[in-house]
């Protein structure tokens, strides 16, 4: 990369070797390398997190409210992609499946727009979930709303607690599964996520009248 | 091209600023009230005070600008104490108050329509003039919020290039956390138009914390309940070697000591006044009754009773009103429960237990109140703390910030980071929000998505760029329509419109679109647009929680509806366009489910929408293949099987 303020090579860093102006972003980059992590899932999230802030502070707008229009765009530019990073990979149901996208899963459906940089050009194999998992959760729904119906407060928190047992088991499998990298386990681990998703759902419904208070 | 496309992001403001060696930048809190200026000096924010009051809008020795301003007959303006206290009485009409509660708001909001308002109101002319008010002042002259408020900006930037010696470099405004895309416009255009160079929009909240934390020392999870003259704002916030984190924030952009005032003033009226006799909407009467109604709320933050004696026509004897605080605070109690809900869900996104905080910092006027001090404690089960002044601590926060932005002593140490406090969508088709931004995400942020044609031979997307929590866009606010046309006809799904969102460190949204099979492209700054009333906005996050589940069925039934009737058109027209490669079986079976589909969109289960769906896609399947393929061979080289598949609306119509 040739710097656009100097005109002589930047180098690969946010800062231009020769002359230190901020150099803009690489839309390329993922969550990961942004962050300057291994792109695994079991990450040290303390140190991510003071990874996240020390770059915030170096490339934050607040930095460059005087500087340049084009230092300006490329602060603006980085910290959005920063942020954009730093959200997919502190939350370990976004993290993971950031990773199982990354490694060629496909997993339709809400975190698509979270996706950031490349990968277009990756193999993908489609996941959907089994027939009879979603039979199960379909009529696991239809309990649910009849406890909510009933106002029997008592087993949907019962329900809601077996899902988060559910839930955080298999949580632990895809955890095991990410890091692992065998081809055969990532297609369970994705089968997994799609099931969180499910379970997320059946808990934000079990909660919205358990959750007394967060209600209006 | 890409990334130069993507971030094609209009120019933050020409600088004219140069690096020097001290930084004529100052903090200012344009308050609902009252107003103040702040300056970095020897590293200390300190407010400025009118020197003498020669020429000066505040009283001698004091920092408080009353955010009034009257406008004489003759042209002349008058801003601060003397149009509060002077003017007002005699010139209601010409007299803005609180002129920040009608910032970014149009005509039919509810600020504009409530009882007790003095003010009149200049018809708007044409449909776009809907979208701001426009006071009708003296000397036939009709103004908008923004020109109001660039009075008292004006005031301040002089007294502050007095106290400087010096031209203003530029200044922080600080604007409530709660206040939406159009409010932060309109104030930051009226910096503008106040000559101010704007270097930052900061959250009121987050100026306080900064203030407060640096001053301190502190770190730790500290909430800042901030109940101004008209607006509320709760912000969570972490601190922790010097980043100033904001967790959550929440509020209501039209909740404030104001609406104290006019309960008070409402039932002094309907129990003491023969409205017979006299018109509760006559200016004058209004204005009165509002001021004594403020004066008594504040003589009873310290006694137990007070009385005062209003006139209420100029004739007449004075009539007298006593007020017990209990009274009050029955009066009041129902406006301020108004700010419970905020709290709790702040509390909740932020994900933490109250106990957890370690204080709770009061900001604001209204919080001197014991009413509030009491609920405040309640609220978080701990009492606030009371060492900080709640009227100055905004702006040396704004001061403290503005000096680190003019690039003032070092503080590479210090990070704020701020929150954006309401989702940002667009709208898709069947009027549903699809939020591209949530709440409280950490600005700057941005966030893309690819949105496609509904219809063959589509040649323009509208879009509508819509703020606020609930699914359905008709519930949100509505911040901009524009449009992308001249993409060529295509096949419906073909099309692939890629939309992006960037809000900046302001937290003001730029949205910039383009067509990527054509590469045509748009880019917008958001200019608010109209259709809802405050009222409408302030029930809005209330609402989507009281109607969540309801939401999420009609919004997944919409969907369905939506899908249903885009996979009928698209086998509609893919039937018509190579019926060559249909065989009889096939166009019957086809026929067939497409009667069933449209037979279950009639009917409100999505369920059996959903199976009429996949049984079209059944009985189209082969059908798809074969269009797909010569589709392929056509000219979609290069791309995946998957998308073109998906493009054609043919394969899998998978749940979400």
């Amino acid at each position: 990369m040739i710097c656009w303020s100097c005109q002589r090579e930047a180098g690969s860093e946010a800062f231009c070797v020769a002359c230190g102006a901020l150099q803009p972003a690489n839309d390329a980059a993922d969550a990961f390398s942004v962050l300057g992590l291994p792109a695994r899932y079991g990450i040290d999230l303390a140190a991510a997190e003071a990874a996240y802030k020390e770059q915030s502070r170096q490339v934050h707008p607040d930095r460059f409210a005087t500087a340049d229009p084009r230092a300006r765009r490329a602060s603006l530019a980085r910290t959005v992609q920063l942020n954009q990073a730093w959200l997919t990979v502190k939350d370990p149901l976004r993290r993971a499946g950031y990773l199982l996208e990354r490694a060629g899963m496909f997993i339709g459906g809400d975190d698509k727009k979270s996706t950031v940089g490349g990968g277009d050009d990756k193999r993908t194999a489609e996941v959907s979930a089994p027939p009879a998992f979603l039979l199960e959760i379909i009529e696991l729904h239809e309990e649910l709303r009849a406890a909510r119906r009933a106002g029997d407060s008592v087993k949907v928190a019962f329900m809601a607690e077996e899902i988060r047992g559910r839930a955080a088991q298999s949580m632990v499998g895809i955890a095991e599964a990410l890091d692992s990298g065998e081809r055969a386990k990532l297609e369970k681990a994705a089968r997994s996520f799609m099931a969180m998703r499910y379970y997320q759902r059946f808990l934000d419904e079990a909660l919205a009248d358990a959750g007394g208070g967060h209600g209006a | 091209m890409a990334p130069d496309v993507l971030f094609q992001i209009a120019e933050p403001g020409e600088s004219r600023v140069k690096h020097a060696c001290r930084t004529n930048a100052v903090g200012i809190d344009l308050g609902t009230t009252n107003s103040l200026v702040a300056i970095v000096d020897a590293g200390k924010p300190i407010c400025l005070t009118a020197d003498d009051g020669a020429g000066d809008a505040g009283v001698a020795g004091d920092a408080i600008v009353p955010s009034v301003v009257h406008y004489a007959e003759g042209g002349d303006v008058v801003v601060g104490a003397d149009a509060r206290d002077r003017l007002a009485p005699d010139h209601p009409r010409d007299t803005i108050a609180s002129v920040k509660r009608f910032m970014g708001r149009g005509m039919r909001d509810a600020e504009a329509t409530r009882r007790l308002t003095p003010y009149r109101f200049a018809p708007a002319a044409t449909a776009a003039e809907e979208g701001v008010v426009r006071f009708a002042v003296a000397g036939g002259r009709a103004v908008t919020p923004m020109e109001v408020s660039a009075e008292i900006l004006k005031v301040l930037k002089r007294r502050a290039e007095e106290a400087l010696g010096g031209p203003l470099a530029g200044a922080v405004i600080t604007v409530p956390a709660y206040f939406d895309d159009g409010q932060r416009q309109a104030t930051r255009d009226a910096g503008r138009l106040a000559g101010i160079e704007v270097l930052r929009l900061l959250n009121e909240p987050t100026a306080a914390a900064l203030a407060y934390g640096l001053d301190k020392q502190a770190e730790g999870t500290f909430a800042v309940f901030d109940l101004g003259g008209g607006t509320f704002d709760i912000s969570i916030l972490k601190l922790e070697d010097g980043v100033f984190e904001v967790k959550a924030t929440g509020g209501d952009s039209a909740l404030g000591g104001d609406d104290f005032d006019r309960v008070i003033a409402e039932s002094m009226i309907d129990r003491h006044v023969d409205i017979g006799r006299t018109d509760d909407t006559e200016p004058h009467f209004v204005r009165r009754m509002l001021d004594a109604a403020r004066a008594l709320k504040e003589a009873l933050t310290a006694d137990a009773e007070a009385s005062i004696e209003v006139a209420l026509a100029d004739a007449e004897a004075p009539t007298r009103f006593a007020l017990t605080r209990a009274e009050m605070e029955a009066l009041v109690a129902p406006v301020l429960a108004r700010c419970a809900g905020p709290v709790r869900r702040a509390i909740a996104d932020a994900g933490i237990e109250p106990g957890a905080l370690s204080g709770v910092i009061l900001v604001g006027g209204a919080t001197r109140m014991p009413l509030v001090r009491r609920f405040v404690a309640e609220a978080f089960g701990r009492e606030p703390l009371a060492d900080i002044d709640p009227d100055q601590v905004v702006a040396m926060g704004a001061a403290v910030q503005a000096d680190m932005l003019a690039g003032g002593a070092s503080r590479d140490d210090v990070l704020l980071l701020d929150v954006v406090p309401l989702s940002l969508g667009l709208e898709t088709m069947g009027g549903v929000a699809e939020k591209l931004i949530y709440k409280n995400t950490t600005v700057p942020c941005g966030a893309r998505q690819t949105f496609t044609t509904f219809a063959d031979k589509q040649t323009g997307f509208d879009l509508h760029v819509v703020q606020g929590e609930r699914e359905l866009v008709a519930d949100c606010r509505s911040l901009a329509r524009f449009t992308l046309t001249g993409i060529p006809p295509m096949p419906a799904g073909m099309a692939r419109l890629e939309v992006e969102f960037t809000v900046d460190a302001d937290g003001i949204l730029r949205v910039s679109a383009h067509e990527q099979v054509t590469g045509r492209q748009t880019a917008i700054e958001v200019k608010p647009s109209y259709g809802l009333t405050d009222a409408e906005v302030e029930r809005m996050i209330l609402d989507s929680f009281a109607n969540a589940e309801q939401d999420v069925e009609t919004r997944l039934l919409v969907e369905q509806r939506v899908e249903a009737d885009s996979i009928v058109a698209a086998a509609r027209g893919a039937m018509s366009d190579a019926p060559e490669l249909l065989s009889d079986a096939d166009r019957d079976a086809i026929t067939r489910a497409m009667a069933d589909v449209e037979l279950a969109r009639g009917g409100g289960d999505r369920h059996a929408i959903r199976a009429a769906i996949e049984e079209l896609d059944h009985a189209s399947k082969e059908f798809a293949t074969r269009r797909m393929n010569r589709a392929l061979e056509q000219g979609f080289r290069g791309r995946s099987v998957d998308k073109v598949d998906a493009e054609l609306g043919a394969g899998k119509a998978g749940g979400r």
